[in-house]
């Protein structure tokens, strides 16, 4: 049920898939191209031309208009990455020599290897402190430090050691190398600004075959995912079609788990921290959650949309093939190369694709209303529709009366989100997530560790490029990053990272470096905790988080104006229910150490009322559980019209909160006009009209407290004798002598 | 009179008659319910009662609306309370020179009152019974073990004790709170509301108690001080250890079961009997009842204890569960439960499985935070609070009382009956209209006592070795105010 209020998305009639990509693309198809490069540092789409490289920038949004572009020299491209402050193009020409071009200048040099012992594998922009570019090459990685001046490099460092191919994401500054006989045997470093950490080697899992002949492990099933700011890496093992997802810290490499596929093929997303799987054979995608180590999917495969075709509108099931034919392509067709981390390119038709998650079916697909909005409250995209699916479900379950308790858990989760968020000093959704992923990863804390991870900035991505041979394959459209280094995007190739984070387990990397954000306590406490090496790598935070920065989080107020007050009504003809509800809501902002706003309480003790729950109002009251304010003081004296112990409680409350001018008022309008003249003369109340004690004394028909009003108002105001009032009241009073 | 020889035995009266009975002359026997002591000869008995009964007629003549309250005579004291229209209920105590015997009258009939809204409790109003069953053997029956068990409180050697001057630092028919932080006091009704779930659709009511001292109910106060006094007169665990001295003001040493009170307990349940304190214990399953393993059961009787609540208007059984030092009263409508004994034990197996977490937590939250009985003294003061329209009470520990002078404890027992005097006054002039007022007395051994009342809030308290002006003492009380009272008698 909650299921149907929610969804109300486009195109998703009947929950029909959970990821989706936006129609319209972006278009590419530019006539003259050679190919699409992905930059996934700069996250430029890169198109050569015979002179020029036209690019797109891709973030925060997909551009509407035409690419920007840069005079280049002539010749083969077999990747191009912008440097990190786009001041210079990397061009890979060809298996031996890279071209720089200085975009001011103009000028140009290159850096070649030796034509008969090695080849260039590809080359990315880094933002480590000793060094500006990395070369990787068959037999092991040059590190080249950039000379502004001079326009040159110099070799600042050379770690010889057979490469078969590599995979790097800018995202996760990591970079793999593949070596051994079935390319099972890895090296990795991360290159970020915290400095470079290397990573202990390892090997990925292999089942064997029974003819027993060795497969090799090819770059294209091999990717690097970053989410939550940890650093993950799924394999995918042809031969028992599973999945391993490794996570790397900083002195190790944790097998976390297998997953199944359903496909020979698969493709890796990370969209708002969800880890998507493309099973290309099958066409359907599987979305996975890791933030609390839980490997089972977010829910069932299903296919990826396309929503806002023309044709997509009203029919329920769209099938891909139907979808494919209406925007041209096939989903999931050879063309597509997915692109880190949440890019789609059809390299066949020219078009890009975002990838979305359809938050709201997703929340629809389950009945857990707890487990659903902690789900939410962990996302970073779209926040406003988050929010108000949080509150729509909150709301829901009130009204479909669900047991307390469960309601309880869910405020639970709403208020400590909300919390952690201000604890973390508010708004940086970033930091948010990484104090949860520091819980997490009950990592130990080592030294000097450093995480790798690093900014968005202008890291390139490299793609997994095997050898530029086969980047040239892919090349009639691959993306590429401006910055630096260029690879082809071979679709396995992308798996980037947007930004850093890094994580590995391994060696007592400390993961506090460059990320920012993660500095929060819990991280340094956890290290604390553990006190060994193993800490995780972290990246630095993703521009994803960054960019919708957490207003997912629900403030007590909001809670109020979007639940409360909405289901006050409905909720009538159960007060005790609500009321109930209103006190785990009040047990949780007290536990999560929030303040509530006074009008809940003002509800509440309306609420009591209503049931003619005296008693407990004033026990609420004594006990503080209703805390005292102006707005309540005055609701209890309302409600306390017939029922005069309450209305005295509203007035002990004014006057313990000091508000002496409606203390006095109250008492008067109560007839306690001696009380009120006493009270006034101590707290020096001089607001409240004299004619309205006067009233009072006329009232009681009393000559004595008449004129002790009266001769109290003229010491007290000296004023008083002037006003028409004295002369009126002293009128009465000698006519009732 | 000849009644004093006949009595002297106890030294104390009580008797319970119906005026509606027995108005034909030789059936004045019909017009007696209860009467105390239970071998007094008939001849006597009449005696009281047709002096009692004059007494009553004479003071309607001159006060239609209010009824007579006490006669003074030079031997006894008559305490008069109508407890129902036309049910009476008189106390006579015997007046003696020894001064230790100087009480207040309005604390005696807080007994009589207290006496009687646990009967009504228990086993609904007595022209109730009357009406069902005319020949009044219910209503005799009941009256008889009930207060006889009531009285078992009572007793000082084979003596009637009632209080004296020197519980005048007490108030009978008020609740004693616990005072919790915020966050407990939310855990507690987070718990509250669990409790009130364990039936499904139908809410429960329930009490908490910590110790002898309240810590929530969702009952109005009446039926909350009903079933209050009944828990720390019999169901708190201090209660429950009844050879431990307690040192709840409702009982006052070891006390002594009657011997008629066991004599005639054989075959009775706890739904007749709920004041028999040796039936009562905590079995296994953390659940108090009525101990039946040499008790013949009869069939019919429920063994669960039906309430009767005048304020909820509602009839419930009462489950009493107790974890360390948290009593917990559950009240399950008995509307609800069709089904009886089965219906309960399967709300008490709800209860188990819903609550059991949270009592654990909230036992070990209120335990933490538990000053132990000392807790509200204030050092130099003894005072007593009270706020009738909460019917609630605080005041210093007993164990603190008792170091004040007899001749400081007897001027406080006779300001406060003059502050009763005057307190009904008013109430007579203006029940509307609540008046403020304050007395501070200097006594001959140099302490001062004060009563004050504002806006229906009493204060009493006892100030010794203090200095000797009345500013010393209103500043005294004004700083009580402000600390303790968040200034509620704080001068204007």
């Amino acid at each position: 049920m909650l299921g149907n209020q929610m969804q109300g998305g486009l195109g998703t009639p009947g929950a029909l898939s959970h990821a989706y990509v936006q129609h319209p693309p972006l278009r590419c198809d530019i006539p003259d191209i050679r190919g699409l490069f992905y930059d996934d540092a700069n996250k430029f789409l890169i198109a050569p031309t015979a002179d020029r490289i036209l690019y797109w920038k891709i973030v925060p949004s997909i551009p509407p208009g035409p690419p920007n572009s840069d005079p280049v020299n002539e010749g083969p491209v077999l990747s191009v990455r912008y440097s990190l402050d786009h001041k210079v193009i990397g061009i890979q020409r060809s298996r031996h020599e890279i071209e720089f071009r200085n975009r001011e200048t103009g000028e140009t040099c290159s850096k070649k290897c030796r034509a008969d012992s090695e080849t260039i594998l590809g080359f990315f922009w880094t933002d480590c402190p000793t060094c500006d570019v990395i070369l990787v090459k068959t037999s092991g990685l040059d590190l080249l430090a950039y000379e502004p001046q001079s326009h040159a490099f110099r070799l600042v460092e050379s770690k010889k050691f057979n490469v078969s191919w590599y995979l790097y994401t800018h995202e996760s500054r990591l970079i793999l190398l593949a070596s051994g006989m079935q390319c099972t045997m890895f090296t990795g470093y991360q290159f970020s600004a915290g400095g470079i950490v290397k990573i202990p080697k390892f090997e990925m899992m292999m089942s064997k075959t029974e003819a027993n002949n060795k497969p090799v492990l090819a770059a294209d099933d091999v990717h690097i995912v970053t989410v939550y700011g940890r650093i993950y890496c799924l394999q995918l093992d042809r031969v028992s079609t599973s999945l391993n997802l490794y996570r790397f810290y900083r002195d190790a490499v944790v097998q976390q788990c297998t997953l199944p596929t359903y496909s020979s093929r698969i493709a890796v997303s990370a969209v708002d921290n969800i880890i998507m799987v493309h099973q290309i054979d099958a066409k359907v995608v599987i979305l996975y959650d890791v933030s609390l180590d839980s490997y089972a999917p977010v829910s069932a495969p299903l296919p990826l949309l396309v929503r806002g075709l023309p044709s997509n509108s009203r029919q329920p099931s769209q099938t891909a093939d139907s979808q494919s034919s209406a925007y041209g392509g096939t989903i999931y067709g050879d063309g597509w190369n997915f692109l880190i981390p949440d890019l789609i390119c059809d390299a066949e038709n020219g078009l890009l694709w975002r990838l979305h998650l359809d938050l709201e079916a997703i929340a629809a697909s389950s009945s857990d209303a707890p487990s659903v909005l902690e789900f939410l409250q962990r996302r970073k995209s779209d926040a406003s529709m988050v929010k108000t699916t949080c509150l729509s479900i909150v709301r829901t379950i009130i009204l479909e009366r669900r047991p307390v308790t469960m309601v309880a858990k869910a405020m639970d989760v709403v208020l400590d989100s909300y919390s952690r968020l201000m604890k973390m000093g508010g708004g940086l959704p970033g930091v948010r997530r990484t104090h949860e992923q520091s819980q997490q990863l009950g990592s130990q804390p080592v030294e000097g560790s450093h995480v790798i991870s690093q900014e968005t900035s202008p890291a390139t991505t490299v793609s997994p490029s095997v050898n530029p041979d086969q980047a040239g394959g892919v090349v009639n459209r691959s993306a590429q990053a401006n910055s630096g280094v260029d690879h082809g995007i071979d679709r396995a190739a992308l798996n980037t990272s947007s930004d850093s984070d890094e994580i590995t387990n391994v060696s007592g990397v400390t993961s506090q470096g460059t990320s920012g954000y993660q500095t929060s306590d819990a991280i340094n406490k956890r290290q604390q905790v553990a006190g060994e090496d193993s800490r995780p790598l972290s990246s630095g935070t993703s521009m994803q988080h960054g960019q919708h920065a957490g207003s997912v989080a629900i403030s007590p107020i909001e809670m109020f104006q979007s639940v409360f007050a909405l289901v006050e009504d409905e909720m009538m003809g159960d007060p005790a229910y609500l009321t109930a509800v209103i006190m785990e809501f009040l047990r949780s902002a007290s536990k999560a150490g929030l303040k509530v706003p006074p009008n809940i309480y003002v509800m509440m003790a309306t609420l009591l009322a209503r049931s003619n729950r005296y008693a407990e109002i004033a026990l609420f009251v004594s006990n503080k559980i209703l805390e005292p304010s102006k707005e309540l003081a005055m609701q209890l004296m309302e409600l306390g019209q017939h029922h005069p112990p309450t209305r005295k409680l509203g007035l002990d409350m004014l006057r313990e909160r000091s508000l002496h001018h409606d203390y006095v008022a109250a008492l008067l309008q109560d007839g306690y006009y001696l009380e009120a003249l006493r009270y006034a003369r101590k707290y020096k109340v001089i607001t409240v009209q004299p004619a309205l004690f006067l009233e009072k004394a006329v009232a009681n028909n009393s000559a004595q407290n008449l004129a002790a009003v009266l001769s109290f108002f003229c010491e007290f105001t000296p004023s008083f004798k002037a006003t028409s009032d004295f002369g009126r009241y002293r009128h009465i009073l000698s006519e009732m002598v | 009179m000849g009644l004093s020889t006949a009595a002297a035995g106890d030294g104390a009266q009580l008797c319970v008659f119906d005026l509606r009975r027995g108005q034909q002359e030789g059936q004045e026997l019909d017009k007696i319910l209860f009467f105390h002591p239970a071998d007094c000869p008939i001849l006597l008995q009449l005696s009281v009662i047709g002096l009692c009964e004059g007494i009553v007629t004479f003071t309607r003549i001159f006060s239609p609306v209010e009824d007579c309250e006490v006669i003074e005579s030079e031997k006894h004291s008559h305490i008069f309370y109508q407890a129902e229209p036309d049910i009476w209920m008189v106390l006579v105590v015997e007046k003696t020179k020894d001064n230790e015997l100087t009480w207040r009258c309005g604390a005696l009939q807080g007994i009589l009152k207290e006496a009687h809204s646990l009967f009504a409790m228990f086993h609904g109003p007595i022209r109730t019974l009357l009406d069902r069953q005319p020949s009044a053997e219910l209503a005799r029956g009941h009256l008889r073990t009930f207060l006889t068990d009531y009285l078992s409180d009572f007793h000082a050697g084979k003596k009637l004790q009632f209080p004296t001057y020197r519980d005048c630092l007490k108030e009978r028919g008020t609740v004693q709170m616990l005072t919790v932080s915020r966050e407990v006091a939310l855990e507690v009704q987070s718990l509250t509301t669990v409790l009130g779930s364990c039936l499904g659709n139908t809410t429960c009511q329930s009490l908490v108690l910590f110790e002898d001292l309240l810590v929530s109910t969702t009952l109005p106060p009446d039926d909350t001080l009903n079933l209050y006094t009944y828990a720390v007169l019999r169901l708190t665990p201090r209660a429950l250890s009844s050879n431990a001295s307690s040192w709840s003001y409702l009982r006052k040493g070891t006390s002594v079961n009657a011997g008629p009170t066991s004599s005639s307990s054989n075959g009775t349940t706890a739904g007749e009997r709920p004041l028999l304190r040796e039936k009562l214990s905590k079995g296994k399953d953390g659940f108090v009842a009525a101990d039946f393993a040499t008790t013949e059961v009869r069939g019919a009787v429920p063994l669960t204890p039906i309430l009767w609540f005048q304020q909820a208007e509602e009839r419930m059984y009462l489950c009493i569960y107790q974890h360390k030092s948290l009593t917990i009263l559950l009240l399950i409508p008995a509307s609800s439960l069709i089904n009886g004994e089965e219906g309960i034990a399967h709300v008490k197996k709800q209860m188990l499985e819903n609550a059991s977490q949270k009592i654990v937590t909230v036992e070990q939250k209120l335990t933490r935070g538990w000053g132990g009985e000392n807790a509200y003294h204030v050092a130099g003061y003894r005072y007593l609070l009270v706020d009738p329209d909460r019917r609630i009470s605080r005041a210093s520990p007993p164990g603190k009382v008792t170091t004040l002078a007899k001749d400081s404890l007897l001027a406080l027992n006779r300001l406060r009956q003059e502050v009763d005097l005057e307190k009904s006054r008013y109430k007579r002039s203006d029940p509307c209209h609540d008046n403020d007022f304050e007395v501070c007395i200097r006594t001959k051994s140099n302490a001062w006592v004060i009563a004050k009342i504002t806006r229906g809030r009493e204060l009493y308290m006892a100030l010794e070795k203090g200095g000797e002006t009345l500013l010393y003492a209103s500043t005294a009380v004004e700083k009580f105010s402000n600390r303790y009272c968040e200034g509620a008698f704080s001068t204007d």
